[in-house]
């Protein structure tokens, strides 16, 4: 316990160091809020408007975990079939440089205009695209990249290649699969967040965001990037949970 | 064919037996190697037979063929009376390597169990036998822990009572102890013995240390590299080993006799005494 808090309270002096350098900055250069408004501007709207904010959260926050649900799935469901074929092997690295490069977030408009855009779907489906890539490529990692010592183990046990998946693979890919999925939980936030950016129902944080800035309501806009981030690390955090609770040896595991 | 000196002994009494076993990787290649030539070897039953021999020369490739992990060039093995492919199917041999390759996600029970749960064992009738076997290895106490909070020594004794889990007639071992400090290691032998007298078990064991393979084995046999072939068999007559036994006359003996069979291989001067044994 102590030893927790002594670890959490460094990042915490620093933040409020920082917001209160923040704060002071922008009050003596008197620095204009379309620029940058100040933390207690960006706090004063924030409570003002939770009720609001709560409602947009959870839009979007339903928005990306829909997309994080049926992308994990996907991920999943292709990581098991790709598998089965060697030359995945040698092809996932290179693919998921590749794939981190493509911004498929710029297919929100055509996907706007291909299914219905007053519906969630479009910005379900960015997600799940978003999602699918990262969970995919560490998954097939986690299920190919076992010790050969192992493998040889399983024959001279002589194991059936489906018994190999089940209980060689299958719990070799538990720890990528989180791996896989702290990255795909924040940007499941993220991509539900930006797909609102192109039109749509404006019932989310991202809706929120423009509509205030463009109001030049610049605090309100602040406080929505606020409520954003605090969904976000929701996300991870819920992650984080989870791996320790379910697959307590993959954090501890790393001697061999 | 040559007559091997078991080679009277029965089938029932040989635990393997290869005769004239090649192992060429990468056959045609440029990088082609012939990791065994002409291999005869017989292993009678209840016999504790090391392979020593520098790096590269095959000892493993050599277990592995009689594992059935990989394939003969050319050649037959027999193990148990039956095909090496056979016997693994009928889990007549258990393998233990010199990394103890415990399964993180399982607690060494379970780890233990593995085995038996391919062969399709009860939940009841798993538990009992690894436990018993933990008992064996005196790891009782740690059941229910996770691989990863067990010393190396320990891990290894999980990795034998797991090969010894479906009771196979033959055991399989590729340095098990390599990794581990000298102290362990001798306490690990000491155990291995003991395992072997109580279950009469026949054991392959490969190893680097000279005084380990003597130590622990009836027969030591020596190899040489490019290409991996046996050179030497060396038969050690400690009789019951005790504490006493690495300080005997009889134990130096034999060290000097195997050293010097490892020697011979470099200089080139000491043919083949394969065959005479
Ligand atoms: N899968 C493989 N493909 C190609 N060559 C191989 C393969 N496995 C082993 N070899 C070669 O066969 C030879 C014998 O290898 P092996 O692993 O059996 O040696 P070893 O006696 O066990 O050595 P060490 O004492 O270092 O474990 C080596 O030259 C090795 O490079
Ligand atoms: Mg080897």
């Amino acid at each position: 316990m102590g030893q927790r808090l002594r670890s959490v309270w460094p990042p915490v002096l620093i933040a409020v160091v920082l917001l209160a350098a923040w704060q002071l900055l922008v009050v003596i250069q008197d620095i204009k809020p379309y620029l940058l408004p100040a933390p207690s501007l960006i706090a004063s709207n924030f409570f003002s408007d939770v009720g609001l904010m709560w409602a947009a959260a959870l839009y979007t926050g339903t928005t990306a975990l829909l997309g994080l649900m049926f992308g994990t799935v996907l991920g999943i469901l292709a990581a098991l079939l790709a598998q089965r074929f060697v030359v995945v092997n040698n092809l996932v690295t290179p693919l998921a440089a590749g794939l981190a490069a493509v911004p498929i977030i710029a297919l929100t408009p055509l996907l706007n205009n291909m299914f219905n855009i007053t519906s969630r779907t479009p910005r379900v489906l960015v997600t799940v695209i978003i999602v699918f890539f990262p969970m995919f490529v560490n998954v097939t990692r986690g299920l190919i990249q076992v010790q050969p010592v192992q493998l040889e183990l399983m024959r001279s046990m002589n194991a059936r290649p489906r018994t190999v998946l089940r209980a060689l693979r299958v719990p070799n890919a538990i720890p990528f699969f989180f791996t896989g999925l702290k990255i795909a939980a924040p940007l499941a936030v993220i991509a539900a967040l930006v797909a609102e950016y192109f039109g749509g129902p404006q019932s989310g944080l991202g809706s929120r965001i423009t509509s205030a800035a463009a109001n030049t309501a610049y605090g309100r806009a602040w406080a929505y990037v606020v409520a954003s981030i605090i969904l976000g690390l929701l996300f991870y955090l819920t992650v984080l949970a989870l791996e320790r609770w379910t697959a307590p040896w993959t954090s501890r595991s790393h001697h061999n | 064919m040559s007559i091997e000196p078991t080679g009277e002994a029965t089938t029932t009494e040989v635990a393997v037996r290869a005769e004239g076993v090649w192992k060429v990787f990468n056959p045609g290649l440029a990088n082609e190697v012939t990791a065994l030539q002409e291999i005869d070897l017989t292993v009678t039953r209840g016999e504790f037979v090391s392979l020593i021999g520098p790096s590269g020369c095959g000892k493993s490739t050599l277990l592995r063929v009689i594992a059935d992990l990989t394939h003969a060039t050319q050649g037959a093995i027999q193990v148990a009376g039956m095909t090496a492919a056979q016997a693994r199917e009928d889990q007549r041999y258990g393998m233990a390597f010199q990394q103890a390759a415990l399964f993180d996600w399982r607690t060494v029970r379970r780890n233990v169990e593995l085995p038996l749960e391919l062969q399709g064992w009860s939940k009841d009738k798993r538990r009992v036998r690894a436990m018993e076997l933990l008992e064996m290895v005196q790891l009782a106490d740690f059941a229910e822990h996770r691989p990863w909070e067990l010393s190396g020594g320990m891990q290894q004794r999980v990795a034998i009572a797991r090969s010894l889990a479906v009771d196979p007639p033959l055991l399989l071992m590729d340095e098990p102890f390599g990794a581990l400090d000298e102290m362990t290691r001798e306490r690990m032998q000491n155990e291995l013995l003991r395992i072997r007298e109580e279950t009469g078990k026949s054991i392959i064991f490969v190893t680097h240390s000279i005084p380990e393979a003597v130590y622990l084995s009836d027969r030591v046999v020596v190899m040489s590299a490019r290409p991996g072939r046996i050179t030497d068999v060396i038969s050690v007559n400690l009789g019951q080993r005790n504490e006493d036994t690495r300080e005997a006359e009889v134990f130096f003996e034999s060290v000097t006799a195997v050293r010097e069979a490892l020697r011979g291989r470099t200089s080139g001067a000491v043919r083949s005494r394969v065959g005479e044994v």
